[in-house]
């Protein structure tokens, strides 16, 4: 009881001498201004730090942490579980936890937000959104994938399509921008990537008559610096992939998921959605650019460097909102800058980043919608759908990430196996309904879920671990030959990444969805962490 | 007496009415892409609950156009701001597939039927105070099957086995072999009631096998085994079983 009292009486008298000197840091603190833009630029070589959506800007979730080893993850033990208070209908706990000195950053379903202790889980503070009833693709899907930080301020963007900046330390609103209109149809979720001077975020809403962007926000002023509209405006380049200018002008294209960053090249790498209406292409005749693209953003102002359209005109809602992940590799005798993605279409890409060319296109997954790309680097369509069922409306994968290995030149994707037939329809346009334009029936009876590992540099798959049903968990590979992905059975689990073998298992009790893992080094012991149903849980091995 | 009216009335709402053909349409095109997801493309249950018996088991078009309108708090059931026409027309699709044809009125004798379900059916299935687990409960089953299905199902049980009734069986280590049906499976493990009605969970890993037969664990009724007067007296014995009380 003593001790209670002294350590309370301890924390009054610390709690008034921070109170009187605002400028005195705390203990463990770095002096200076929290997270800098080179913090940022050494991503995961710093070990304690997990500062971006991916882990840096690559796009690779892969972390240079060795502590957990292929022999000892086999006894990798929970150390805590915090419980979100909310909960996701439909949907998942989506989000990547950032930390830094000791502190985990964490967004949750509903716009729900903390800090947390990461020797605990234990929180800091908590932030909840007080978001209007009549949302709209919001309320479809009320998730939210992670925060972006610089200095002293986070960065969340909400289901009424706002871009919110926080004080790290206290959870207060510094400021809160427009990012759209809401009641049309646009929502927010994906975590912001945050650059030297700019915070871009993407905008959710392709399932609605909307028109997709891409933004750049001054992270101190929350005022917007540039606008890039996935689908263009009359005129413009690519408007003639549309029959015409109201078409276009609810034309999709949503940009619901984190891009990748090359600071050398200056250009930001970023997927695009579906175009709208998602099944019904009768009246956007034409590739309906940039749609189900990546495209490559000058960093300085948003202009389009080079476009790649991975699913021309597409019908089946095979949004490319990916995370790109960037790579050095050396391809045919030379040293090649190239960005890869395995897409919802079933294929998997690499292109060179500099340019935008394709330099590999192959199928991941048994989809018998093409099996190859044409020398014109668009897709030979073998079955539009007439010919037996395609992969479902979420893909051969779909966002949750994937991890690359660059040692080994493996990467890892969560496969979906499925088998749909698509009914379009034409839908009724109106502001604020979603407008699908059809019906889709998913056979359940042949679904599966597979983690595969695919080389690089050929294509081919290496290896696949199976699971019961088609799955949405990301994945997360380390340089100790380990890959950590997630199952919709509930399974969080460890692979052997040479060989595929399960090497540990741990129920969580939730499907995990959309969600990857992440890992940082904290009192010299390496965290595992993922969040799945409404817990977030920091795995450790024990003493 | 009551249980003869309540099909009666269901049936009424079935009657078409002049504008109801397009409501049904749209309702049919808004349910496939907003709630087929959950309750399966025929609305008979995935992850969430099967929406064919809502009428027959008391519910009335107020309260499924709540249940819609507000969700279900607790359950992943979302609330929706759709126009109410969009939330009504999904109301009379599901009231035109949710209510069972009356058809219970083909000939049969119930008490033959009774015995010969305790003789032959009621080991696996659960009936009001008794009954066997393995199979489906078919307490209500009249208010949520068409006597057709049921006939079909008699004599084909095999054609369409739902999801939570698979047979397995799985070879242990040592060579034993159990046989049960699956309630449950992920990549490591299996949870299944076996043919003593035991709930077990297995490691996968503590197995050689695992083999997800084809065939229903329920024997087929042919003819031989069951002629077509049992299967009409059985199914008219079946046919009584339905939800008593509010309707």
């Amino acid at each position: 009881m003593w001790v209670r009292n002294f350590a309370g009486i301890f924390a009054v008298v610390l709690l008034l001498t921070l109170l009187v000197s605002p400028s005195w840091p705390t203990a463990q603190e770095p002096e200076g201004q929290g997270v800098t833009f080179d913090d940022l630029l050494s991503g995961l070589t710093e070990p304690a730090q997990w500062l971006t959506f991916s882990g840096d800007y690559t796009g690779q979730r892969h972390s240079p942490l060795m502590q957990i080893t292929t022999d000892n993850v086999h006894s990798l033990v929970p150390e805590w579980t915090f419980q979100t208070g909310t909960v996701t209908r439909g949907r998942g706990f989506e989000t990547t936890p950032l930390v830094w000195d000791g502190v985990l950053y964490v967004t949750g379903s509903n716009n729900f937000a903390w800090a947390l202790d990461a020797r605990t889980g234990r929180p800091f503070w908590r932030y909840r959104r007080d978001l209007p009833n009549d949302l709209t693709y919001g309320a479809s899907a009320p998730v939210n994938r992670g925060f972006g930080m610089l200095g002293d301020r986070l960065f969340m963007v909400t289901l009424d399509a706002h871009l919110l900046a926080f004080d790290r330390k206290t959870g207060g609103v510094l400021w809160d921008t427009v990012l759209a209109d809401y009641q049309v149809g646009y929502a927010a979720t994906a975590a912001p990537l945050v650059l030297e001077d700019k915070v871009i975020v993407g905008i959710s809403g392709g399932d609605y008559p909307t028109r997709g962007f891409l933004d750049a926000y001054d992270p101190v002023s929350g005022e917007r610096l540039w606008r890039f509209y996935t689908v263009p405006s009359p005129g413009g380049p690519g408007s003639d992939t549309w029959p015409s200018s109201d078409v276009m002008e609810r034309g999709g294209g949503g940009t619901w998921m984190t891009g990748s960053y090359d600071p050398d090249l200056n250009l930001v790498y970023w997927g695009t959605g579906n175009p709208n209406p998602d099944y019904y292409g009768a009246d956007r005749l034409g590739d309906n650019l940039y749609t189900a693209s990546i495209v490559a953003l000058d960093a300085d102002n948003g202009q389009l460097e080079w476009h790649y359209q991975f699913t021309p005109h597409d019908t089946h809602d095979w949004d490319s909102n990916h995370v790109p992940v960037i790579a050095e590799l050396d391809w045919q005798g030379r040293p090649r800058k190239v960005v890869m993605v395995a897409n919802r279409n079933g294929f998997f890409y690499v292109l060179d980043r500099a340019t935008g060319e394709l330099l590999l296109g192959k199928p991941f997954s048994d989809t018998t919608w093409a099996r190859e790309i044409g020398t014109d680097g668009r897709p030979i369509i073998l079955n539009d759908g007439s010919k037996g069922c395609l992969p479902d409306y979420w893909g051969s994968t779909n966002f949750m990430p994937p991890s690359f290995d660059p040692a080994r030149r493996l990467f890892f994707v969560t496969a979906r196996e499925t088998c749909a037939t698509f009914i379009p329809q034409e839908p009724e346009l109106v502001a604020g309904q979603s407008s699908f334009g059809g019906v889709v029936q998913v056979d359940r009876t042949k679904g599966y879920g597979a983690l595969r590992a695919i080389d690089v540099v050929t294509g081919s798959r290496r290896w696949e671990f199976r699971y019961p049903s088609p799955a949405m968990a990301g994945v997360m590979s380390t340089a100790a030959g380990l890959v950590f992905a997630g199952d919709n059975e509930g399974n969080f689990m460890a692979f052997a990444a040479d060989t595929g073998q399960n090497l540990w298992h741990y129920q969580t009790g939730s499907n995990i969805h959309g969600a990857a893992a992440m890992t940082h080094m904290l009192d010299e012991k390496q965290h595992v962490l993922v969040a799945s149903g409404t817990t977030l849980v920091s795995f450790t091995l024990p003493d | 007496m009551f249980a003869f009216c309540l099909p009666l009335q269901v049936r009424s709402t079935q009657e078409p009415q002049p504008d109801e053909t397009t409501n049904v349409d749209t309702g049919t095109r808004l349910y496939g892409q907003r709630c087929a997801d959950c309750h399966g493309a025929d609305a008979k249950g995935f992850t969430g609950p099967d929406l064919t018996g809502l009428w027959v088991s008391g519910q009335s078009d107020a309260q499924v156009l709540h249940a819609i309108r507000f969700g279900r708090p607790g359950s992943i059931m979302p609330s929706s701001t759709a126009p109410d026409e969009e939330l009504q027309a999904i109301v009379e699709y599901l009231k035109s597939i949710g209510t069972v044809p009356v058809d219970w009125n083909a000939p049969g004798n119930i008490g033959r039927g009774h015995a010969i379900f305790g003789a032959q059916c009621q080991q696996c299935h659960w009936s009001g105070q008794d009954g066997g687990r393995l199979g489906p409960d078919l307490s209500r089953i009249a208010d949520t099957r068409s006597r057709a299905e049921l006939a079909h199902s008699i004599r084909e049980p095999s054609a369409v086995i739902v999801a939570t009734y698979n047979l397995v069986t799985l070879v242990t280590r040592d060579g034993e072999e159990i046989r049960g049906v699956r309630k449950g499976e992920d990549a490591f493990s299996i949870q299944i009631v076996d043919v003593d009605e035991r709930l077990q969970g297995y490691r996968k890993a503590a197995l050689r096998s695992v083999v997800v037969e084809d065939e229903s664990l329920m024997p087929v009724f042919g003819g031989e085994r069951l002629d077509d007067g049992e299967l009409n007296d059985l199914l008219k014995f079946l046919g009584t079983l339905r939800r008593l009380g509010s309707g």
